[in-house]
């Protein structure tokens, strides 16, 4: 049977790669080493694959079948989607039938995600794995949920989905061992009058109540202020849904407002409670 | 209450609108043809005028009060080369209404 051997969650935005000195240098050392803190720790536990929970930000899908949740199952993703982001374009090897094996167990679940085998993957999957050191390394699950068009999944569906991925990951038949990314947020937003603002009071309280154990706080607080933190904050739900995959222990690795990089920057990993 | 969204669901003007944008910054020809002559290119559209004017004038504030994807937004912005400075003047000009709108619920 398969062993989920890490769990991390990161936040992602192109200025990283587009703009990374438009902050300090100090600042930018921090967070480039904090992503090279988590590269470290997931090339050492030696995944077979890597499940990458983030979202599409509106490439591949569009306002015309745009899937609340869609999971990649095919062998191989071009990347990056953007013509206009700094990064190597590359094609990073999935695990096909990993992927098909949580569609169908999603389905049987009582989960209804779509599934694409004809992914373009954006800077949500690129940037972290390129500042990580690790594109081009592991292979790759893209889990994308709808975090940048209403309607979009409830947080606590977010956390339920964590939760089958849970169940869903250890029960593959195969000795593979996998890790768990999530990348998104925090708070941030994109394209709105507000555009430039980070909320501090909100990325710092959404990172305590990950780590507090008390999950209905969690979700309660996503839902009832995320509109307090800017729609790029809705990528919260990718957190979530690492949360409830990990079963164990939030653990903050980072995390500082970047308003030049029109983001909250946060890092973090779950100390998992079983291992196989 | 501040909110982070325009709509709880897409208007038909804003998927019209959002298809526009979407177009011509996922296909090259689009683009193209676009900037040749924005009129033309979105003469076929279902669009208003107004709507229409909107975007071919890059009034950002405009298409964002219409609910355009703002994901789609930024697109925009980095693929007509919209200055960084100009995007957001056009943003902050409209805060006041967005501001009164939240205000009255």
């Amino acid at each position: 049977m398969a062993e989920v051997v890490g769990v991390y969650a990161t936040s992602h935005t192109p200025v990283m790669l587009n703009f990374p000195n438009a902050i300090p240098d100090a600042d930018r050392k921090e967070i480039f080493d904090a992503f090279t803190t988590v590269g470290d720790e997931l090339r050492a536990l030696r995944p077979d694959a890597v499940v990458i929970i983030s979202d599409d930000h509106v490439h591949n899908f569009f306002l015309n079948n745009l899937p609340a949740f869609c999971i990649g199952a095919t062998d191989f993703y071009p990347t990056p989607v953007e013509h206009w982001l700094k990064a190597e374009k590359r094609v990073l090897a999935g695990h096909g039938s990993l992927g098909a094996y949580l569609v169908t167990m999603a389905l049987q679940e009582g989960f209804d995600p779509a599934f694409s085998m004809d992914l373009t993957l954006d800077h949500g999957v690129l940037t972290p794995l390129e500042l990580a050191g690790i594109a081009g390394e592991v292979a790759v699950v893209p889990i994308l949920v709808n975090c940048v068009q209403p309607p979009l999944p409830t947080m606590s569906r977010a956390l339920q989905w964590g939760r089958f991925l849970a169940k869903a990951l250890r029960s593959f038949p195969e000795d593979l061992r996998i890790a768990v990314l999530a990348t998104g947020g925090l708070s941030h937003d994109i394209s709105t009058p507000r555009m430039g603002m980070v909320n501090e009071d909100f990325d710092r309280k959404f990172l305590a109540l990950l780590a507090g154990g008390d999950d209905a706080a969690l979700v309660d607080y996503a839902a009832g202020h995320v509109d307090e933190a800017g729609n790029g904050a809705e990528e919260v739900r990718t957190w979530l849904i690492a949360h409830g995959a990990a079963r164990g222990v939030f653990e903050q690795i980072y995390y500082k407002p970047m308003p030049d990089w029109y983001t909250g920057i946060g890092l973090g990993r779950w100390a998992l409670q079983e291992k196989a | 209450m501040t909110r982070n969204w325009r709509h709880p669901v897409p208007t038909p003007d804003c998927y019209a609108m959002s298809r526009i944008l979407y177009d011509i910054h996922h296909h090259e020809s689009d683009l193209e043809r676009y900037k040749a002559d924005p009129d033309r290119y979105m003469a076929s559209s279902p669009l208003s005028a107004r709507l229409k004017a909107a975007i071919r004038d890059n009034d950002i504030g405009a298409m964002y009060l219409e609910g355009v994807n703002p994901l789609l937004l930024r697109a925009h912005c980095l693929g007509l080369r919209i200055p960084e400075s100009e995007f957001v003047a056009s943003l902050r000009a409209i805060e006041h209404i967005v501001r009164e709108e939240n205000d009255h619920g």
